[in-house]
């Protein structure tokens, strides 16, 4: 079940929430070495991608071209600043209309399609964008990318500063998609999701809200791409390829899809784990294939499912009624 | 009773004293980023065994002996999968948490690019790879990053020169590559050598992955080409490229203004690759070059010897002996150290030289000697050595 | 450029093409159509067979159709294996499949640069020579592949129709729970469908070895065609993913020459894309 309202339930993922928000904000402070805060930059920059394809995804759709809108948003964000001298915030904002009103086009097409359907077709997107990135070299750089980046922003340039403001959007995206997945519009998208032709009967628009959330998906995640160009100094078609539109699919799975602090942990799990057990990289892969096996066929609903079972099993075990 | 514990005893002080002056050797850690895992990993790990086997000479040799200290070099490799976000967070991470001082590589342009944001303001010298351009030529002037291996714009001209000649008759060259950064960097730059130097260039990019290449090949020859030019073309698609070619009836020359991919080319080409004209970074009948394949072949197997491992090699040696000229360890002297090695005489290549300052406005880009070499009989022939123009 | 020459190079280059993607595809289509689980192993497997070839034939020194036959039997029985541990979690559960097989496809390959390192090795051919028909040049060892697709497209034809294990295994993937209610024995369809499927995919993983390379990382392009070949024919369809083929093929031997292989791609994506929105089943697939 989705939606449980027990209020044991309600109060443990707040207190989650809460540890996670204290945690976030603290964690500069917890060590001199930059190199944390900069690792804790991208799990935060990573958040904001995987929560909104979350959006996506709790309508039931997979979507594999994710990271090819946020590199329509950090194109047009990168472009603007240096052939029009806009500054960065507004730049952002209007990379994130571009990817967002692409959505917006594209959506009513490939929203038809739905299971293996859809996620072929984002597949193909994807590649199709990826591509364009790739041949239009007199706009993009090409392969080599936009080398010579504008500078950063003063209020931005150092890596605290910047760990700050990443997490002040990060909360501010976060925020929209749990209030709109908290809405009535939250439980109109289950019911599409679970049933959309007899959602259709009750007189939910169900395409209309399908493309309304994948186009504002497709907006937000463009917040990411504009801020991570920045922090790898460079912009390339590398960073927006299918593998990275499935790491976030995996973090939504991995963490658990139905619940919105799922992907928040599947994004640090992902980013952080690699950086955190450096070394016998080809070994980690393996295991990271087998535990995705696993987690499928034991927990799909991710990780959180395995709190869940935890909390079950606990329940009997200290004899109380189920839950 | 007594003999043997006194025995006992003496072999325990004496171990104690042996470990405790060992111990007096310093740990100096060298960095080192490339892609271990995706599609780079063979030039990832080609750097990773080239300056391990530098590292492993100079422990053979008791430590490396920096003015009054001796230091044990070891090696610190992280992958960073040859993208810029993972450059960007190896550096960091060698830098910020490892407090490594001196840096082999990134092999990428991105992931170079990504590293040097970090590496240079926190003054740290690094030897990387990478096509573009704006590693070296920027406006800090590149104070810290050298270019560790030869690219199209050294090696480049004097091919080209060569090739015209020993092949009057060629007008129209092809070159075909793959649609990456490497690809589409090389390219143009080729583009302008053949042209200054009389010929005629039809190009043509393939998406990277590929290994089909019959269509493009029956493509080229409608278009009339005298000669196909390998140029950046992995060592894999390379052989193919050849093999394919040949296989559409095209008997006109093919060589390669890069790679080298000769050992593959002949392996995968078979008698089709009669005549096949390259670079090599050695010339495999010297007696250097055969020590260093044996003591490749004993540590890392029978695999093919990426061609990058030896030049790898060469600069962590080259780094080793600046530090041995500055007398410290410390970044700045060993950076001056480093240019003032114009001249050196390497182990593997002969004299180095420094060059670059009319591309890139700073000396900071390796010259190395190479070999050209060409098939003939099912073996390679060295035709002669060429150096870089020192510009 | 249009000439006759050209055109007629084109035409055997997309024949020779087709021949290698049809077999691509087979094993693909197979385990979909039957189990309905979208196998993004296929490319592992793919390479295994390679792998296998590569030691059967160019190790051991095998004579060829031994090798080839011995190579991916071996590679099919040895899966069985992954087919208890994994497939059989997944079987009808799209979703979790496809995140699943993903996860085995990354184990298999890594467990494979373990053990065998990255760098690309190549496969004795199965044919020297280059035949000459009237000015058109096809590489003999084209000319096997392509006769291999024949005679795996028909003997594959020749057990769905005519045998009786063939005809169950139809039945289960019209509809498994009426099959098994007429007595076919589902459990060891889906085994037999499994064995199939994975000793058509190592078969044409080891063509492709010896055609191209063989590297772990070998199967990334094998699972793409497969991805297209099998959307343009049709989910499920063996004369699908033979017409599938077949048109990209043709189609990319066409392009590719004539218009250059970016063009090449864009089209056939579009192309692709065109067909998921207006008949996601296929030319030849049946809606769901």
């Amino acid at each position: 079940m989705t939606d449980t309202r027990k209020p044991a339930a309600v109060r443990l993922r707040w207190i989650a929430a809460a540890a996670m928000a204290v945690l976030a904000v603290l964690w500069p402070l917890l060590s001199a070495n930059t190199f944390y805060v900069t690792l804790g930059t991208m799990v935060v920059l990573s958040m904001i991608g995987a929560s909104s394809l979350n959006l996506i995804i709790r309508t039931g759709h997979i979507s594999l071209a994710h990271a090819a809108f946020m590199g329509v948003a950090a194109y047009v964000c990168v472009l603007l600043q240096i052939h029009l001298q806009w500054a960065f915030v507004p730049a952002m904002l209007a990379g994130c209309v571009a990817s967002g009103l692409l959505g917006l086009l594209l959506g009513p097409v490939v929203l038809r399609l739905t299971g293996k359907y859809f996620v072929l077709v984002t597949f193909l997107l994807g590649e199709i964008i990826r591509m364009v990135f790739l041949e239009w070299r007199s706009l993009t750089g090409g392969a080599n990318g936009i080398e010579n980046m504008p500078p950063v922003p003063s209020f931005i340039d150092t890596p605290l500063s910047f760990y700050y403001f990443s997490l002040f959007v990060a909360v501010l995206s976060i925020g929209i998609v749990w209030r709109i997945l908290c809405s009535e519009t939250g439980r109109a998208i289950d019911a599409v999701r679970e049933a959309d032709r007899i959602a259709e009967c009750s007189g939910i628009p169900v395409i209309r809200l399908k493309v309304a959330m994948f186009a504002l998906a497709c907006a937000l995640v463009g917040l990411q791409g504009a801020l991570q160009v920045y922090l790898v100094r460079g912009i390339d078609p590398s960073g927006f390829s299918m593998e990275v539109s499935l790491g976030m699919v995996v973090m939504n799975v991995l963490g658990g899809m139905y619940y919105l602090i799922g992907p928040l942990l599947g994004a640090a799990f992902m980013v952080a784990l690699p950086e955190l057990l450096r070394g016998y990289v080809e070994l980690q892969q393996v295991i990271f294939g087998i535990t995705l096996i696993v987690v499928m066929a034991a927990l799909p609903g991710g990780i959180i499912d395995l709190a869940a079972m935890l909390r079950r099993a606990g329940a009997r075990a200290l004899g109380r009624s189920g839950s | 009773m007594f003999g043997k514990t006194k025995a006992k005893a003496v072999t325990f002080i004496a171990a104690m004293t042996l470990m405790a002056g060992a111990g007096a050797q310093e740990q100096l850690k060298i960095g080192g980023i490339g892609p271990l895992s995706g599609g780079g990993t063979a030039w990832g790990l080609a750097l990773q065994r080239g300056v391990q086997m530098a590292i492993d000479k100079v422990n053979a040799e008791g430590g490396l002996k920096v003015g009054d200290k001796t230091y044990t070099p070891s090696l610190v490799m992280y992958d960073d999968k040859y993208t810029s976000a993972g450059g960007r967070l190896a550096a960091d991470r060698l830098v910020n948490a490892e407090n490594v001082k001196f840096i082999i590589g990134p092999i990428g342009s991105p992931s170079v690019l990504a590293a040097v944001g970090v590496t240079t303001p926190a003054k740290v010298v690094v030897l990387s790879n990478g096509f573009s351009n704006a590693i070296l030529k920027n406006d800090a002037k590149a104070p810290y990053n050298f270019r560790a291996l030869v690219s199209t714009v050294e090696f480049g001209p004097p091919m080209v020169k060569w090739f015209r000649e020993h092949y009057p008759d060629v007008k129209k060259v092809a070159l075909v590559a793959p649609n990456d950064a490497v690809g589409q960097s090389v390219v143009p730059q080729l583009e302008t050598y053949y042209k200054a130097n009389g010929f005629e260039v039809w190009t043509e990019l393939y998406d990277r992955g590929t290994k089909e290449f019959t269509p493009l090949m029956t493509r080229m020859m409608a278009q009339g080409v005298d000669a196909l030019d390998l140029n950046s073309n992995a060592p894999g698609e390379a052989a193919l490229l050849l093999k394919q070619a040949r296989q559409t009836g095209f008997k006109k020359p093919i060589w390669q203004i890069g790679g080298p991919s000769v050992d593959e080319i002949m392996e995968i080409g078979g008698p089709l690759a009669e005549g096949f004209v390259s670079l090599n970074v050695f010339d495999f009948s010297e007696p250097v070059a055969q020590d260093f394949l044996k003591t490749y072949r004993a540590k890392y197997g029978d695999g093919v010897l990426n061609a990058q491992t030896p030049v790898w090699y060469n600069a962590a040696a080259t780094l080793f002996e600046a530090m041995r000229r500055a007398g410290s360890t410390d970044v700045t002297a060993v950076r001056d150290a480093l240019e003032k090695l114009d001249g050196y005489e390497t182990e593997l290549f002969g004299p180095m030289h420094w060059g670059g300052t009319a591309d890139y406005g700073v000396a900071h880009q390796m010259l190395l000697k190479f070999w050209m070499v060409q098939v003939k009989d099912g073996k390679q022939a060295s035709l002669g050595a060429l150096m870089p123009e020192q510009r | 450029m249009f000439s006759l020459p050209v055109l007629s190079q084109v035409l055997i280059n997309g024949l020779s093409l087709g021949a290698i993607y049809i077999l691509v595809a087979l094993g693909f289509t197979l385990l979909f159509g039957i189990m309905r689980v979208v196998n993004f192993a296929h490319g592992a497997f793919a390479m295994l067979g390679g792998y296998a070839l590569y030691y059967l034939y160019g190790v051991y020194k095998v004579p060829y159709p031994v090798a080839i036959l011995g190579g991916a039997l071996l590679v099919a029985t040895v899966s069985l294996a992954l087919e208890r541990l994994v497939f059989r979690w997944f079987y009808h559960k799209m979703f979790q499949s496809m995140i699943a097989l993903m996860g085995l496809n990354m184990a298999l390959v890594y467990t494979c640069v373990m053990i065998w390192d990255v760098s690309e090795r190549s496969l004795p051919a199965a044919a020297e020579g280059i035949l000459d028909l009237g000015g058109v040049l096809l590489p003999a060892d084209r000319l096997v592949i392509m006769g291999i697709a024949i005679v795996v497209l028909a003997a594959f034809w020749l057990f769905v129709t005519h045998t009786r294990h063939g005809l169950a295994m139809r039945a289960a993937a019209l509809d498994v729970e009426i099959a098994a209610s007429q007595g076919v024995n589902t459990g060891f369809i889906y085994k037999l469908a499994f064995f199939i499927a994975i000793f058509m995919t190592a078969l044409a993983g080891g063509l492709y070895a010896q055609t191209y390379a063989l590297s772990p990382f070998m199967g990334e392009r094998p699972l793409m065609v497969a991805f297209i070949v099998v959307i343009l024919g049709g989910m499920g369809s063996v004369s699908g993913a033979a017409l599938g083929g077949l048109l990209l093929g043709f189609a990319e031997s066409f392009l590719s020459t004539f218009y250059g292989a970016s063009v090449s791609a864009f089209v056939s994506f579009g192309v692709v894309i065109a067909l998921l929105v207006f008949r996601p089943w296929g030319l030849l697939g049946k809606p769901e």
